[in-house]
């Protein structure tokens, strides 16, 4: 299947920060976790486990669609530090 | 101390080279940001701009010297149904035995698109700004806008939080626009305005993509999609570039959320359906991206200018999409050109007030951009109906299979088999409503 090779075929570089926050005390209040669902980059999970998203903003490919679909005030919201984050090479 | 530039425009993509450009070849002194590590280095687009006056007004003999792909003079338009495909297709008339390969091979370029790789032309496009003198700044993410007094006077650097001063500053910062929301220009964007667009780039022979589109010299066709995205409102393109293929969905983000279906996953179902896996089969699939866009015309469209403040491209809400044509790149660069022209004034005459700067707006309004927003507002808001992705694609695959089904029993006139593949599919109600609706946006 593609999904798998897609992710694994962007290219970063990856700044040590998140450039994006969750403010898990919003998000904690959310009813329809979109961000997991919509996010073209996997990069929200809902973790049983821990009973909340995780974020991981390592694979970010920096379109903005979490910053839409989620609710207001759960994302502090940013691009990553000049230079850093996904590089579209066509390679 | 006196600003060391005249402007400031963030985000050198084709709305911010071009206003930097055309700002360079009317004396400013220019410095253009861009965040990426190149121009070109954030952009996924790998689809097709539309000719457009304004690229040769920036640079002289622009469509021999950019570094295109294809030269688009094939347009297909696809419905998707279980057991066919119905397309319209559109073929410009073409000229590639003439010998002009270097201009497009085709002899109208006003029927021509190019396709191209963003990587590739924000690079070129910016080197030629540079060339004219802008001061090109890589790496670098505008954060902020310094404001006084109701004037925006300059911009704050992320990390080193370093401030710029210039008496114009130009925010081409695309879709999301955050220049233009920090300033109060517009409050920030709904899941309803945009629509977000998922690419998967494709490496196939050149000798194999002319083989399998129908395609010689250095032409090229994009095609379109409908009945693909399973009740989510949006569409699947391919674009052909010389040697690759760019294959993705473009989808209403409000929909998808309200769906719930993720758009890799759309994606994956879209390439693995019949049509679409023919044409790729052998292909390597080589990146993946993601970008929004703007889509809901003028409904988005955010306050233009302030003093000291323009902002055009992506940032201004300039793209649309009607269902035939998809526009942007045009629309940037244009924009983009026109905020140089009132720019460049505003500088000339020391008047950066707010007042100076809406001639920004109204010369928008008085070209293409703005007009063209404004003359497809209703089909704009048309497309924004389930029924176009979902129902209208089933009823116009039953009906060519009706039309051409031979099965030994006695054929109908086509009223009537009309009227059979909307039964069930679209009400009374629905269609007249959807033809009064559809006919006031496109008529």
């Amino acid at each position: 299947m593609i999904v798998d090779e897609l992710f694994d075929l962007v290219s970063y570089r990856i700044h040590p920060e998140a450039h994006i926050r969750m403010n898990q005390e919003v998000c904690q209040g959310c009813t329809h976790r979109a961000c997991t669902f919509s996010c073209p980059a996997r990069c929200y999970t809902y973790s049983e486990e821990r009973g909340r998203v995780e974020f991981a903003y390592e694979a970010c490919l920096e379109c903005g669609t979490c910053l839409l679909v989620c609710d207001p005030g759960a994302l502090d919201w940013n691009y990553p530090e000049g230079g850093y984050g996904v590089r579209f090479r066509l390679t | 101390m006196t600003p060391a530039f005249d402007a400031i425009v963030i985000g050198a993509g084709p709305a911010g080279t071009s206003a930097a450009l055309g700002l360079a070849q009317r004396g400013a002194k220019v410095l253009l940001l861009e965040r990426g590590e190149y121009p070109g280095a954030k952009n996924m687009f790998g689809g097709m701009m539309a000719y457009c006056p304004a690229a040769e007004q920036l640079v002289p003999g622009f469509w021999e010297r950019a570094p295109w792909e294809r030269a688009v003079t094939k347009r297909v338009l696809s419905v998707l149904g279980e057991g066919s495909s119905t397309s319209l297709v559109f073929q410009a008339a073409s000229g590639s035995d003439a010998a002009s390969v270097g201009a497009g091979s085709t002899s109208d370029r006003t029927l021509t698109g190019f396709t191209l790789f963003r990587p590739l032309f924000d690079r070129w496009f910016a080197e030629q700004a540079v060339a004219q003198g802008v001061t090109l700044l890589t790496d670098c993410r505008a954060e902020g806008l310094m404001v006084r007094d109701g004037s925006v006077t300059g911009i704050r650097l992320a990390g080193s939080g370093d401030v710029i001063e210039a008496p114009l500053v130009v925010a081409c910062d695309g879709t999301l626009s955050l220049m233009a929301k920090e300033a109060g220009l517009h409050p920030g964007f709904k899941p309803d305005q945009v629509a977000l667009g998922v690419r998967a780039l494709y490496s196939l022979s050149e000798e194999e993509i002319d083989r399998r589109f129908g395609l010689v010299g250095r032409e090229g066709t994009t095609r379109e999609f409908l009945g693909c995205s399973e009740g989510v409102r949006g569409g699947g393109f391919i674009y052909t570039q010389t040697d690759t293929l760019s294959v993705g969905m473009v989808v209403h983000l409000d929909s998808l959320k309200e769906r719930a279906i993720p758009p890799y996953e759309l994606l994956e179902r879209f390439v693995a359906g019949a049509e679409v896996a023919s044409l790729l089969r052998g292909a390597r699939l080589v990146e993946y991206s993601a970008h929004l866009l703007p889509e809901a015309g003028l409904r988005m469209v955010p306050r233009r200018s302030m003093a000291g403040l323009l902002v055009a491209g992506d940032a201004a809400g300039l793209c649309y999409t009607n269902g035939l044509i998809q526009e942007g790149m045009n629309l940037a660069m244009t924009s983009g050109l026109i905020a140089a022209q009132v720019g460049a004034e505003a500088l000339a005459a020391g008047d950066l007030s707010a007042r100076r700067l809406a001639r920004y707006g109204k010369e928008l309004e008085r070209s293409f951009v703005l007009r063209d927003l404004k003359t497809f507002g209703q089909a704009i808001g048309f497309m924004h109906h389930d029924r176009l992705f979902t129902a209208y694609p089933q009823v116009v695959s039953a009906l060519m299979e009706d039309i051409y089904r031979s099965d030994g029993t006695p054929r109908r006139k086509i009223a009537r088999v009309g009227l059979r593949a909307l039964r069930g599919r679209i009400s009374a109600r629905h269609l007249i409503a959807d033809a009064y609706e559809g006919g006031r946006g496109y008529l």
